[in-house]
């Protein structure tokens, strides 16, 4: 029988004495005496520590062999070079310089046997045994067990080889950590040299596109310049030609009035096309003005049928105009939509050769537009030539093409048009089977841009509460509009951050919606800014985006965010709930004048307060007690009962005290008078009664009595 | 890195050697042990190994060149209480500790050092006298 006691490696100097602390606890639970204990730890000591200087390093192993004594036997290898000269060393002749050797000679000396097994290359191995004491009992499998434990337990409270373990670890880790750091900046330096480049080539393009900018404004100014100055000259030829047309200089043979009548003829062409190039320039120089007036599509179809009818020739096409008394009144430049829609139908007569050319319009109630639709039963257009035909000077090609005439602007010209009143014109066709030609336009014509009529519309609606929503996108200015409509909310839209806190110096909303994306990095400066201010920090501010931004907004201090697309349910819900039931405060206003309860009736914001009035102190006691309210507008001179006494009874009453009070007066009060009104009511003189110092009165004599019992 | 702590006592240096030594704390008691004779002036130096379960080779060499090197800087070296079993393993392994002197206490080894300068001096005076 051999058994394995223990393995130890020897990696590092200080193994050396790691084995020699196993050696002796192995020595001492095998039942050596002192002495062998002696013996063996330094036999062992001087051949590991030989492992260690010539062989780098090794093994220890301990085992127990045979039965009849039992024996430990003791293996030492190495990794290293061998040992050249062991015949001399054992032979007891060889001296080292450093007095080296006589450890292998001393320890074959402490030991019962001794061998020695080296080879150039190959390493050194020792094995030393010595017999178990003859007096110990036999060791015995459980013995064994036992010794494995105690060696186990002596190990683990070994705290020099656990540090040096996790020494070893750290250093590897660290090791990879450097690495991965020289990695990382490796990337960076790459990721840096992208960005240099990328950069660069923004530069590139900003600079082409600056290029692009202006030849687009030279040509322009050049149409617009050079369209007046070919306009002089043509209106000569035709002026001059009607003159000799009109024989007034004397008569024209036939030959002669058929060649004037071409060089009119021709002049005329040009000057349709100058026309058209100036329409174009105008629009593209942002010099077109819109002049909006109100009229019907019915009066529209109604003179277009007048202007388009001499354009058919013969029978084969006919115009069909429809009945458009549903639509209802437009507000936008009507010169501009009969522009436009001429465009359409003289384009859709020209490309028509028989059947014919219908016009409609009809309203889209979701989104407040009219369509005007112009359908011909024409050669159509094929589909990789749809975009071309928006296109200045581009015609398609088709035989009838090369018979009727054209600029090659009308089309484009409408299109800028549509795009001036904030409308689109699209197309759709088939070769053969003819198009439909629409314009979709506002039924209300805005300005883009200043939005200043959007600021004529923010007048609080009694019965509604306002609501403060900044966007500056007009078709989601237009959903959140929709999305508020009927409910309880009076949307305020502001399309700038300018006049969003223009609006907020001037009505106080309830909640304010901001859409953080359109109006980029000011947004969140804006939602700062209010959150900051003290007089707008408790405005409830919902914060709308089409990007993931949550955590970022209600960092800012946003009180809830919607992503985009905003559903009106979700955004009427986070309305009620931020609102909640502090957006109506019930107002009890206790004065005798008329004049003075009207006044305030008219000032009060409402939607935000519910007002009930009261005459006399008597019946604003009674109306107390029947509903409470949260604030009471007490006026001071009254006959019967007047505001002292009422204030008196408040502050006694057992039904309705607590109920904070706010003085509205028309005189001065004497300084006995003021001490008699308590600390915590607010005096505000009549003569200075407006929506903002009510307000701020009642929100005062509220927040007062929010912070404690006066 | 631990290390071994060295005492004055009188004129003495004691060094007790508690723990088993590596190889290379026991260099540096060494190199430790001559700088502080230097500093010190000091006449003897007692080491104390009644603690060191065995000692091997390398541990009798260190012994014989603290020493050697002492007896250069003019300080007597003695070894004090070391075990029979070490003892007994010394001399099985060929060790010798020719140019030690040593003694079976603390006190003992005081009282040698103290005889061995008191001696040389002795035996100067005599030279010079």
């Amino acid at each position: 029988m051999k058994t394995r006691l223990l393995a130890v490696a020897i990696e590092h100097e200080t193994d050396i004495v790691l084995v020699r602390d196993r050696t002796r606890s192995v020595a001492t639970l095998l039942g050596f005496d002192t002495q062998d204990q002696t013996r063996i730890t330094t036999a062992v000591s001087e051949i590991v520590r030989n492992a260690w200087d010539y062989g780098h390093g090794g093994r220890i192993e301990y085992w127990l062999a045979g039965d009849s004594p039992q024996i430990l036997e003791i293996v030492v290898s190495d990794r290293g070079e061998g040992i050249a000269e062991i015949d001399a060393i054992l032979s007891g002749t060889y001296r080292s310089a450093t007095g080296m050797g006589l450890g292998i000679l001393g320890a074959r000396r402490l030991m019962n046997s001794f061998e020695i097994d080296t080879a150039p290359r190959r390493g050194t191995t020792v094995r030393m045994a010595k017999p178990l004491p003859r007096r110990a009992a036999p060791v015995s499998r459980k013995d064994l067990g036992n010794l494995a434990q105690s060696l186990a337990a002596g190990r683990s409270v070994d705290p020099l080889s656990e540090i040096r373990r996790q020494n070893q670890e750290m250093l590897v880790h660290l090791d990879e950590l450097q690495r991965h750091q020289q990695e990382l900046t490796q990337v960076n330096q790459e990721l840096q040299d992208t960005n240099r480049g990328v950069v660069a080539l923004y530069a590139e393009l900003d600079e082409r596109a600056d290029h692009l900018r202006r030849a687009d404004e030279l040509k322009s100014r050049f149409l617009s310049n050079m369209s007046h100055e070919f306009r002089t000259p043509l209106n000569s030829i035709l002026a001059l030609s009607r003159l000799l047309l009109s024989r007034a200089d004397g008569a024209l043979t036939g030959e002669q009035e058929r060649q004037v009548q071409y060089i009119r003829k021709a002049a005329e062409n040009l000057a349709t096309l100058v026309d058209d190039l100036l329409d174009i320039a105008k629009v593209e120089a942002g010099k077109t003005v819109v002049a909006p007036t109100e009229f019907t599509a019915t009066s529209l179809f109604g003179a277009l049928r007048g202007m388009l009818r001499p354009l058919l020739v013969g029978d084969a096409v006919a115009l069909v105009v429809e009945d458009a008394a549903d639509v209802p009144p437009l507000f936008t430049d009507e010169g501009k939509v009969s522009q436009i829609l001429r465009n359409f139908v003289s384009n859709a007569i020209k490309f028509t050769e028989r059947g014919e050319v219908r016009v409609w319009a009809q309203l889209e109630a979701e989104t407040d537009c009219v369509v005007f639709a112009v359908r011909d039963t024409g050669i159509g257009i094929a589909a990789d030539e749809i975009d071309l035909i928006w296109q200045e000077f581009a015609q398609i090609n088709h035989p009838l093409q090369k018979k009727v005439k054209g600029t090659g602007l009308g089309l484009p010209l409408s299109r800028k048009l549509a795009e001036l009143l904030g409308g689109k014109v699209s197309v759709e066709s088939a070769p053969g089977e003819g198009s439909v030609f629409r314009l979709t336009l506002p039924r209300v014509y805005r300005v883009p841009g200043d939005g200043a009529e959007a600021e004529s519309e923010w007048i609080p609606d009694p019965g509604r509460v306002p609501v403060l929503a900044i966007e500056d996108d007009p078709a989601d200015a237009f959903a959140l509009e929709h999305a508020l409509a009927g409910s309880r909310y009076q949307p305020l839209m502001a399309r700038s951050l300018a006049q969003a806190r223009r609006a907020l110096q001037r009505v106080s909303p309830v909640a304010v919606v901001l859409d953080i994306v359109l109006v980029g990095e000011e947004g969140w400066r804006f939602l700062l800014e209010m959150k900051q201010n003290p007089a707008t920090e408790n405005i409830p501010v919902i914060v709308l985006s089409a990007t993931p931004e949550e955590r970022k907004a209600r960092s800012l201090g946003a009180d809830d965010y919607l992503g985009k697309p905003v559903e009106p349910a979700r955004l009427l819900k986070a309305l009620d709930a931020l609102t909640g039931e502090h957006s109506v405060t019930r107002v009890l206003l206790v004065d005798d004048e008329e004049v003075s309860r009207y006044l305030v009736r008219q000032l009060l914001p409402r939607g935000a307060f519910e007002l009930s009035e009261a005459s006399t102190g008597q019946d604003g006691l009674r109306r107390l007690r029947e509903k409470p309210p949260d604030v009471v507008l007490l006026d001071i001179n009254m006959p019967g009962m007047d505001g002292f006494a009422f204030l008196d009874r408040l502050s006694q009453g057992k039904d309705a005290s607590g109920v904070p009070a706010v003085v509205l007066t028309s005189m001065r009060l004497t300084a006995e008078q003021r001490q008699r009104l308590h600390a915590a009511v607010r005096i505000v003189a009549k003569s200075e009664l407006s929506p903002d110092t009510l307000t701020a009165a009642i929100k005062q004599a509220l927040s007062a009595r929010e912070a404690g019992p006066s | 890195m631990d290390q071994i702590p060295i005492l004055m006592v009188g004129d003495c240096l004691l060094v007790s050697i508690q723990v088993d030594m590596h190889d290379q704390l026991a260099l540096a008691l060494q190199d430790s042990l001559m700088t502080k004779i230097v500093e010190t002036g000091a006449r003897g130096v007692m080491l104390d190994i009644s603690s060191l379960q065995f000692v091997d080779s390398f541990i009798g060499r260190l012994l014989n060149n603290i020493a050697s090197m002492a007896r250069v800087l003019d300080a007597a070296t003695v070894v004090v209480g070391m075990q029979p079993a070490v003892a007994i393993t010394l001399v099985e392994l060929g060790l010798t500790l020719s140019g030690i002197r040593t003694a079976l206490n603390v006190d003992k080894g005081l009282a040698l050092i103290r005889r061995i300068i008191d001696g040389e001096e002795q035996a100067f005076d005599r030279r010079e006298g």
